[in-house]
This record gives structure tokens, C-alpha cells and sequence, in this order.
């Protein structure tokens, strides 16, 4: 048993004031940790992490939540939210539980950076503001202005990362064949701020946001294609309250509508098994399920084959909450679970629909050595490839 | 001038109970049940807690009260297409669905020999078969045959027909729809057990040794798949250790957001009979919190005692592929242990959700599809809430007062 700690019910309601509104919700079932995806790995983490103590914690005040290892291992999955019997909005409370910490100055060590260049440079890794854009060199595409349709907004990941580059560009090239009306501002475009919010820096995350609505409005947007889930979510669910009133899509939804309307052909012939990895804020979080696999369904010779935790019981690639920047070790990591399963369903490739999903299963399948015979594409990669045959 | 008879429309312990209180106090009352018996859920029951008797013989008594009681007309096969009408006056249109097979039948059951084809057994959950000429179940009243016209394979077959010596068997039949003048309605359509596939992450319908509360009742019951016998799905391997996972899709938002009231005596009952059958069995028992309600603490207090209680609401249920074992994973709220329990079959203790298939406009549900009662038209028992058997009992007394004086009204 633990020892006995302090109950500080002012501590209680800092914590329900910083946004944990139905912290008083839960009845400590239990199911949280259970569905929990640190259930599914061994190691220390999994062994000290459980999401149902944390809400106790917070719901008594008790000190111990604000141990950093515990209180920022949470990856947001939303597996505990949308099965929690009480309907806790147990991210929240976790936002907000990392806020009381955050927002007095104190972030992990590992985070320090990320919010350091958010600050300085408009996104979280580092890259020059100046930079922003180059991801744009050689391809067509025009300034958003206000004849034009929607607005492209390109994760900062895929702005600056040369892997995740390819991601952009083959959004951009779908969208061109399917004759869509789209421009972009990506040169004075921010952080939507997601990930620095869950992390728990509302201040950081109102400023990107103000940043970002100040110049959409401005500049006359009305409708957002992302290319990352993360960006859908915050444009959607965190935005409206800070003014920022869009129509927003992920481009899977987009182009899932344009090919039903005959817009989008994906003539060339891609004869592989694959299989459909559901990225969480894609999924859990944006109720996105089919249009990623209508898409796929859509390419000649591709036999879609569905992992063992699918869809709304998706495995987490553990990318998100700010996990992409913990360094975890191997054999502990959630993205080896969905490469083993995919080798497992025997698929040639594994497709997901998210930057950060990339960069988490690239690594699984980069450590486990099986890039011999299993592949990791971003949906658009897989499309294009379709385009181009 | 108001109409003296009374609709009772469900043919279970509620609606048996409603007609026969209300015709025993003078009013004459035609009752309407879909399924080709009566007794509804009850009949299916193994036995009632916390008596631990079997339901039979209180069927039987309120059978035998019908059939002394002229002022008592019932049609089974039956279901509601239209109520028009006002408290006092109602014209109710019953669609009657045919049975295929008339007075004549004796129960003999050469006809079943003699069909060639299978359905499902639905009074054991689909657990085995039945030929397409069946009897309902050992206890049905009216003790007649029934031919499932989906699973028939019709007049060019006609081997039940040969093989009748009563003439009873009458492929031709058709529905038939009449009406009904009456002054007051009582709706009794009680329960259905709630959708366990619906919590996916307990693997109902994907892991067979996974079954649910209704199901152990018909494996316990003498006259069930197993002849009472306590078998697992997968390879008929007698049950030595079991989980009894409580609260599957109840008090839950994303499911039944209400508690039924019951399930938690079902399990405590159920954890009986593996006990009885098997003394050395292990039978845990996951819960949120029991709900045993009033007197039935006594109950609660004597099993728990047996069986291994344990207070976490069961995460992940997963298969052991060779075995067909299960592995059920919870959180131990008094310990903060994360248990992995391996068992030989989980039974999942799900809710009551209220039998709304025939909807009507007429009819008035609540958010969570319970009936509201109005002037005339009154619910009674686990259609208008979740309750156990002798509340249901007592609610539908109360009802069938309240309904004989809508025919007195005016």
C-alpha cells in the first residue's frame, strides 16, 4: 500500500479551476487503467502509470500527481474517454493537472526545448520561421486568398522534417489531380498549439492560437484542409472558444468525398496487403473511420486487412500528449505492438494518416529490423503512388 | 359510455399478472403475447433469488388461474398494429401470426422427428437447435407445437404434415388482424438483455466462453442445453473456475446509463449454482459496488463469503487461443493491483433494456425507452422500469387497479 499523504482540497479545486470540470465524476471503477495501452507494454512506466490513481490524486489533491515521470506519460489516446462509464473527460483533467505545474514555470527537461522554440520560432522543432515554407519549393501552389476555396494548413512536423516532408507534398499533389480550390499561408502560419495544450501551457497554446486566428480571419478563411489529425483537433475543438470558427477537414475526408463525387481517380494498380493503422485524434478523437479506408479500398490490386485493435479500439502509437519527445525505452515502446501486428496480418505495407504515427511506427519498424518486409506509408504516399503508376 | 374490458398487451409474469388481478376482480381482459407461450423471461429463469426456487411453480399456479377464468382471453403469436381511441373508448388493431398448427396438436412430437429443418434454439440464447416444428420449451402453455415459418421449408417438404396423426399441422395458415374495443391498456412488454457485443472490449460473440447472465440461467436450468449441467461453450469442459463480471454496459453512459437493480443478486444467485454443483470451484466475482438491495442484504452477506469478491470494473477481457481459456484483467480498487485472472468462462452480468420493438405512436417512452404511463394506457413492470420479479409482480397489481378504473371513469 502507499503511505498516507496530505488531502489538500484547495489543491482539489486548483485543479478543477484550471479546467478538470468532471474530476468529481469519477467512481474509480477502474476501467481507465485497464483499457489503458501501458497495459500492453511491460517496463517501469507501465508499472507506475495508472491513469485511475491520477484522477484520485487530483480528485483529493493529493501530492504525488505532480510526480513529472507519471503526470506526463500520459499519450491523450482517448482509449480510457470513450469507455469511461461516467463520461469523465479524463484528458482534460490531465491538461489541467499538468497545468497547475506547468503554468508555475516547472516542465520536464524534455520539454523545455519543444516549448522554447514554440516561443521563439512558431513551431516545436526547432526549425527557423523563415524555413517554414521550404517544404513548398518546386511545387505549385498558390497564396491563399480570398477567392480561394480552403485553406491548406501543413503540420509544422511536416514543414520542417525531410521524412515527414513527403507527407505535404503528396497531400498537395492529390489535391491538385482532384482539381480542388486550395492555396496556403505556411510561411505565417504557427503551431496549432495541440500538443503544447495537452502538455498543459495554456498560455503558450492561447498565444499560438490568437496568432493563427488573427491571421486566418484576416486573410478571409473559411474552410481548413489539415494533413495532421492533431491539427483537426485543435482547429475543432480547441479554436472555437478562442474565436477561431472554421470548416475543417482532414484531407482523407476531403478526398474520400471527392472520389465518391468521381473528382479523385486512383487509376494505377497497387497489388499489396494493407493494412490501416487509425491514428488516435484521427479516429477516437475526430470519429474518422471510414473515409481512410474507402481511400484505400479504392486502389486497384490493394487488399485492405485490418489489425487485431482497430478503429475505436485502436492501439495508440504513443505520439501524442507530448510523448513524441520522451525517449522510451525499446521494448517498452506501443508502435512495436502495432508493427509486430501488422507482420503478424502478414501486410506489406502499413498505412496511417498522421505525422506524428509516422514518426513513432517508422522507428518500431527501423528497431525491430523489419523493413524487409513491412513498409510504413502516410496514406498520401500510398495514394500518389497509385497517381503516379 | 366507456368500455369495461382491458388490454393487457405481454404475456409475462407482468402482463399474467395484470390480466389476472384485473379478470379476478370482474373485468373481462384479453391478453396479447408475441411469442408462441406464456410466461415470458420468467419460464427461461432457472431459479428466483433469493429463495432459490424455480419459477415453474408460480407459472403453473397463474396458468391454472387463466384457465379457470372465462373472463380471460389470450392470444399468443400476437402483437399490436394500432391503438386509436382515448381513455375508455380505445380501438386496437392485433395482427395474430400464424402458428401453423391448430387445437388438434396433443405435444406427441412425431412432427419433429419427422422435419428436416434447424433454427436456432432462441429460448436457450441461440445456445443449440431446434427443428423448424418445435415446442416452445417443456413448460409452454399452451402446451401446442409452432412452426418457425423462417426456417420451414414449406408445403414441397410437408413431412410434419404426413407424420401428424391429428390432422393438426396446417401449412396454409396466415396472419389476421382484428380488432379490439377497450377501455384501458396495460402495457407489460418487460425486457430484452442488453447487446453484450455492444462493450466490445469483453469479447462477447468473438470469445465463446464468454457467455452472458441470461445464458447461465438456461445452463443451469435442468430443462436447458445442458441438462443443468454447468459446460463451458468451446468443449463442454465443466466450469471450475468462473468470473462473474458485473455492471457489462450498465450504470455506463456509453451504454445503459441507469442501473438495473438486479444483475448483482442474478451473479450472487448464479455463483450458487456453481458452488452447488461444484464445491471447490473458484468463482470470482468483479463489481463497482453490489446493490443488494433491502433484505436481500442477508443474501449478499451469506454468498460472499464463498466466492472471491473483488471491487474493479473488468478492463480487457482476451482469449488464450489454445485453450480457449480467459484472461480477465482488473484493477483490485481495495489493493490497487492489476489482477489477470485466468478463467475457464466469464459471465458477463448485463443490464435490462426495455423491449421497445413495437414502438407506437401512441405509446409515450422515456430517454432511456421505458414507458411513461398516461390516462389509459399504463405501464407495468420491467417495461416501465428495471425490477426484479416480485416487484414486478406487485407493480402490475397496482397497475391493473389503475387500469380497471379508467373503465369505470366515466
Amino acid at each position: 500500500m502507499d503511505e498516507i499523504k496530505e488531502v489538500s482540497l484547495e489543491m482539489r479545486e486548483y485543479i478543477i479551476s484550471s479546467g478538470a470540470e468532471t474530476l468529481n465524476w469519477c467512481m474509480q471503477c477502474g476501467l481507465c487503467t485497464n483499457l489503458c495501452p501501458y497495459r500492453q507494454v511491460p517496463g517501469e512506466l507501465s508499472e507506475v502509470f495508472n491513469i485511475r490513481k491520477m484522477q484520485r490524486q487530483g480528485q483529493l489533491g493529493l501530492e504525488g500527481f505532480d510526480d513529472e515521470e507519471v503526470l506526463f506519460a500520459c499519450v491523450t489516446c482517448g482509449m480510457c474517454q470513450t469507455n469511461c462509464p461516467r463520461s469523465v473527460e479524463i484528458i482534460k483533467n490531465v491538461r489541467s493537472m499538468r497545468n497547475t505545474i506547468v503554468g508555475a514555470g516547472i516542465l520536464p527537461s524534455h520539454l523545455r526545448p519543444v516549448a522554447g522554440s514554440l516561443h521563439a520560432n512558431g513551431n516545436p522543432w526547432a526549425g527557423p520561421r523563415e524555413k517554414r515554407a521550404d517544404w513548398l519549393e518546386g511545387l505549385n501552389v498558390p497564396e491563399f486568398t480570398e477567392g480561394t476555396e480552403y485553406l491548406l494548413y501543413v503540420c509544422c512536423t511536416s514543414c520542417y522534417d525531410t521524412r515527414s516532408q513527403k507527407i505535404a507534398k503528396s497531400v498537395v499533389k492529390l489535391l491538385q489531380q482532384a482539381g480542388v480550390s486550395f492555396g496556403v499561408l505556411t510561411a505565417e502560419e504557427s503551431c496549432c498549439g495541440e500538443t503544447i495544450r495537452k502538455i498543459g501551457d495554456e498560455e503558450l497554446f492561447a498565444k499560438l492560437a490568437e496568432s493563427n486566428i488573427k491571421l486566418f480571419n484576416g486573410k478571409g478563411v473559411k474552410k481548413i484542409i489539415t494533413t495532421s489529425p492533431h491539427c483537426l483537433y485543435s482547429f475543432k475543438q480547441d479554436y472555437p472558444e478562442l474565436g477561431g470558427e472554421y470548416e475543417v477537414m482532414h484531407y482523407s475526408e476531403l478526398l474520400s468525398e471527392l472520389l465518391k463525387e468521381g473528382k479523385l481517380s486512383l487509376p494505377g494498380e497497387i497489388a499489396k496487403k494493407v493494412t490501416f493503422h487509425d491514428p488516435c485524434y484521427l479516429g477516437r478523437h475526430n470519429l474518422v473511420y471510414d473515409a481512410p479506408r474507402e481511400l484505400l479500398q479504392a486502389v486497384p490490386g490493394a487488399e485492405l486487412v485490418e489489425l487485431d485493435r482497430t478503429k475505436n479500439k485502436s492501439l495508440c502509437c504513443s505520439g501524442g500528449g507530448g510523448r513524441i519527445w520522451a525517449e522510451v525505452p525499446f521494448g517498452e515502446r506501443f508502435g512495436e505492438l502495432r508493427i509486430n501486428d501488422a507482420v503478424k496480418q502478414n501486410a506489406d505495407v502499413i498505412v496511417t494518416a498522421c505525422p506524428y504515427c509516422i514518426t513513432m511506427l517508422d522507428d518500431a519498424c527501423a528497431g525491430l529490423e523489419k523493413n524487409d518486409v513491412l513498409k510504413v506509408m502516410e496514406m498520401s504516399e500510398f495514394l500518389c503512388e497509385s497517381l503516379e503508376k | 359510455m366507456a368500455h369495461k374490458s382491458i388490454l393487457v398487451v405481454g404475456g409475462g409474469v407482468s402482463g399474467l399478472t395484470a390480466a389476472i388481478e384485473a379478470s379476478e376482480a370482474g373485468s373481462e381482459v384479453y391478453l396479447v403475447e408475441q411469442k408462441s407461450y406464456l410466461g415470458g423471461r420468467v419460464a427461461q429463469m432457472n431459479q428466483y433469488f433469493p429463495k432459490l426456487c424455480p419459477p415453474n411453480c408460480g407459472l403453473e399456479i397463474n396458468f391454472k388461474r387463466i384457465k379457470q377464468n372465462p373472463r380471460i382471453k389470450f392470444f399468443t403469436l400476437s402483437e399490436i398494429e394500432k391503438i386509436d381511441g382515448v381513455e375508455g373508448d380505445y380501438t386496437v388493431t392485433v395482427k395474430s401470426n400464424p402458428r401453423y398448427v391448430n387445437h388438434n396438436c396433443t405435444a406427441c412430437g412425431k412432427c419433429t422427428e419427422a422435419c428436416p429443418a434447424e433454427r436456432a434454439n432462441e429460448f436457450n440464447y441461440g445456445m443449440g437447435k431446434t427443428k423448424a416444428i418445435y415446442n416452445a420449451h417443456e413448460f409452454a402453455f399452451p402446451m401446442k407445437y409452432v412452426i418457425d415459418g423462417s426456417a420451414c421449408l414449406g408445403a414441397e417438404c410437408g413431412k410434419c404434415v404426413a407424420a401428424c396423426e391429428y390432422g393438426a399441422i396446417e401449412l396454409d395458415m396466415s396472419a389476421k388482424s382484428f380488432n379490439l374495443n377497450v377501455g384501458a391498456i396495460v402495457w407489460a412488454t418487460g425486457w430484452e438483455p442488453y447487446d453484450a457485443k455492444k462493450v466490445d472490449y469483453y469479447g462477447f460473440g468473438r470469445h465463446q466462453n464468454v457467455i452472458t447472465n441470461v445464458m447461465m440461467e438456461r445452463l443451469a436450468a435442468s430443462n436447458g442445453p445442458t441438462a443443468g449441467k454447468i459446460l463451458r461453450p468451446s468443449d463442454g469442459k465443466e466450469v471450475k473456475t468462473i468470473a462473474f463480471v458485473q455492471c457489462a454496459g450498465s450504470r455506463d453512459e456509453n451504454h445503459l446509463p441507469y442501473c438495473s437493480g438486479v444483475c448483482c443478486m442474478a451473479s450472487l444467485k448464479q455463483a450458487t449454482y456453481v458452488k452447488s454443483a461444484s464445491p471447490d470451484a473458484k468463482v470470482y466475482m468483479f463489481y463497482i459496488d453490489v446493490r443488494a438491495m433491502g433484505k436481500h442484504e442477508d443474501f449478499y452477506t451469506k454468498v460472499q463469503d464463498d466466492i472471491n469478491m473483488i471491487k474493479g470494473k473488468v478492463g480487457e477481457i482476451s482469449e488464450d487461443p489454445e485453450t480457449k481459456d480467459l484472461i480477465v484483467q482488473v484493477e483490485n480498487q481495495l489493493t490497487g493491483e492489476i489482477m489477470k485472472e485466468t478463467v475457464d468462462m466469464v459471465v458477463l452480468a448485463t443490464g435490462m433494456a426495455p423491449s421497445t420493438s413495437s414502438a407506437l405512436d401512441t405509446i409515450s417512452y422515456d430517454e432511456d425507452g421505458f414507458i411513461v404511463s398516461q390516462p389509459g394506457i399504463f405501464g407495468a413492470g420491467c417495461a416501465k422500469k428495471p425490477l426484479d420479479v416480485s416487484s414486478s409482480v406487485k407493480d402490475s397489481t397496482s397497475a391493473a387497479l389503475k387500469a380497471i378504473q379508467s373503465t369505470v371513469r366515466r
